[in-house]
């Protein structure tokens, strides 16, 4: 058992050498891909401080706290595009045979999808993440002690879990539809970018939605009410404590949805 | 000794159901009918240990989905499957140590990397000793001439140099079996030669089993002791390439050239199927007339310059065999052992 994680570990990070060097080839791709991404989100937040310029706040939320809500998203996100974003190109994967040869090595086919990419397209947004964290701090006069720190550090791995546990999930369905990249683009993006607005603006069936269902909630804004110390909301703010564990228990339910739908591969072609 | 056991195997595949025009199109948005479309139906053989067989067939006829079945792709509908004694959907990894795999079409390589990384990292994965990867690799460069692209990425090689660097890859760890899906496909006639000649050597040498598909029936005549030949899912054959001929290929075309013009050329029991100037093809049946006793009739009656017979060709019996469906059990005596 050890030893064929060891295995596992060390084909993975081979594979992570190979994928940042083909990535590399491409140079002028590489580049544009990081400063592409670090602008899209500038953007954004761009947008963000026109708005609250005139409205001054968003139900009691101030620009910085906004800046720190999305921030945190973004974090969490960019970590999960570097193992997971590919995930949603498994409908490519599978009409194009790739998935078969998965099969025929004695390593697991999912150990086999994650090592497929190593996104270093991501550190855009990893890098506009926290500069955009660390302005929000110090405007914010934030002062954390360890026990907020961990918080912080439980949101962005649980963060992570959450975002790449959707990425799975989505993937797995094509093992029965042989669709995915779109399901991703029309469902779990725009879902995904609400989330950079406080929730309580949302009708509150989108609310619950993302609080039990598919628990977005849990990646930036229940976190940040427990860190910003926002105890006025509709949300009681020990919730954010539990973002760590509820990470840990969707990607692993996501992760067995797709082991069900491994057994329902159909195979492309012949 | 079997080394593959296959018993009414069964793999269904369900098609959606397209309809008709715009209120189709709109009805199966909300209520898909689907069709249960069976690609292997029933099949069973077994293989021993050593065999090269060729496994064969039309297109769709469920080759590949057999295949996919034996390497753990694809999970069978029901029935009995062991590769040397492993179900290989339920222990795929361990499946995955004893068998090789090459599908023509698509290559194992990993598309960005020069070649020799690809071996590499598939020392890797498969943990392959470091003295036997060296031995293997030593061999193979030399037989497969894989000298001249090692250090070539995967995506810029020919056909040739790929499927060359692909059963490499895949017999690398020293399988027991290996799949070949149309190891030929595209290739010159060279290459197919060469291809042709270190499968045969890797069979003698390792007893490596072989299973292969084709559509080119030279590779079968070439390479395999045994053919399973299969259609709409369905054994149609199971036996000797010579067997074959014997059981299906009962007329023989007798070429004669006559000395002089005869327009009413005829004989009992013999078909005139074609002519050409003084030349005629003669259909007949071993089994009603000799090819003797028809040529002692024929020289009896007319001034006979030359004669020639000629064989079936292993195609037309073949397709003959799709054509006629003919159902295996009435046709066959020669099916391989329970």
């Amino acid at each position: 058992m050890l030893k064929s994680c060891l295995r596992g570990l060390k084909f993975y990070f081979y594979m992570v050498g190979v994928s940042i060097k083909t990535q590399l080839q491409y140079r002028y791709a590489f580049v544009m891909n990081i400063l592409g991404w670090a602008m899209t989100y500038a953007g954004t937040a761009i947008t963000m401080w026109v708005m609250l310029y005139s409205f001054q706040t968003i139900r009691g939320w101030m620009f910085w706290e906004l800046l720190f809500l999305f921030g945190l998203s973004v974090l969490s996100w960019s970590i999960c595009i570097i193992f997971f974003f590919h995930f949603r190109n498994m409908d490519e994967y599978i009409v194009e045979g790739t998935f078969d040869r998965f099969l025929v090595r004695p390593i697991h086919p999912f150990l086999h999808v994650v090592a497929l990419k190593f996104d270093v397209g991501a550190f855009g947004q990893l890098l506009f993440s926290i500069v955009a964290l660390i302005i929000a701090y110090a405007q914010l006069g934030l002062n954390w002690q360890l026990s907020q720190w961990l918080i912080f550090l439980g949101a962005v791995i649980g963060g992570t879990l959450i975002q790449g546990g959707m990425l799975v999930l989505i993937s797995g369905v094509a093992f029965w539809t042989t669709r995915s990249e779109r399901l991703f683009w029309t469902l779990m993006w725009p879902a995904k970018n609400l989330m950079n607005y406080p929730l309580t603006i949302f009708p509150r069936v989108i609310q619950l939605l993302v609080t039990f269902v598919l628990p977005f909630a849990f990646v930036n804004f229940l976190p940040a009410l427990l860190l910003l110390d926002k105890t006025k909301e509709s949300f009681a703010p020990y919730w954010g404590f539990f973002t760590l564990p509820v990470g840990v228990i969707f990607f692993a339910l996501c992760f067995k949805f797709w082991t069900i739908g491994l057994n329902h591969y159909k195979s492309a072609g012949s | 000794m079997s080394i593959i056991e296959v018993k009414h195997l069964y793999k269904e595949f369900k098609i959606p159901k397209r309809q008709e025009g715009m209120s189709g199109a709109l009805r199966s948005l909300f209520h898909r009918q689907y069709l249960t479309k069976p690609a292997v139906n029933d099949i069973s053989f077994s293989i021993d240990c050593g065999e090269i067989v060729g496994y064969i067939g039309p297109n769709g006829a469920g080759k590949s989905t057999t295949i996919k079945m034996l390497t753990g792709i694809l999970v069978p509908s029901s029935g009995y499957i062991r590769v040397n004694g492993l179900i290989p959907y339920k222990e795929r990894q361990r499946n995955a140590r004893q068998i090789g795999v090459v599908f023509g079409q698509r290559s194992q390589l990993w598309w960005d990397l020069p070649t020799i990384e690809s071996f590499e990292l598939l020392k890797q994965v498969f943990q392959i000793p470091a003295e036997r990867y060296r031995q293997n690799m030593a061999r193979f460069r030399k037989i497969l001439e894989l000298d001249e692209f090692l250090h070539t990425p995967v995506r810029q090689l020919s056909l040739g140099q790929r499927m060359r660097a692909d059963i490499a890859a895949a017999l690398l760890h020293d399988p027991k079996i290996i799949f070949l899906d149309e190891p030929t496909i595209g290739l010159d006639v060279v290459a197919k030669e060469r291809m042709r000649s270190f499968i045969r050597e890797i069979n003698r040498e390792r007893g490596v089993t072989v299973i292969l598909t084709t559509h080119d029936m030279s590779d079968i005549e070439k390479l395999c002791q045994r053919m399973i030949l299969i259609d709409k899912g369905q054994v149609m054959y199971d036996g000797e390439l010579a067997k074959i001929k014997e059981t299906f290929g009962k007329t023989r075309i007798l070429i004669v050239d006559l000395e002089e013009e005869i327009v009413d050329f005829s004989l009992d029991g013999v078909e005139v199927v074609k002519q050409e100037g003084n030349r005629r093809w003669l259909k007949f049946n071993r089994d009603t007339i000799t090819a003797s006793q028809l040529i002692s009739r024929i020289s009896e009656n007319y001034n006979v310059r030359d004669i020639s017979i000629q064989d079936p060709e292993i195609e037309v019996l073949i397709r003959n065999i799709y054509e006629n469906n003919l159902p295996s059990e009435q046709a066959f005596t020669n099916k391989a052992k329970p």
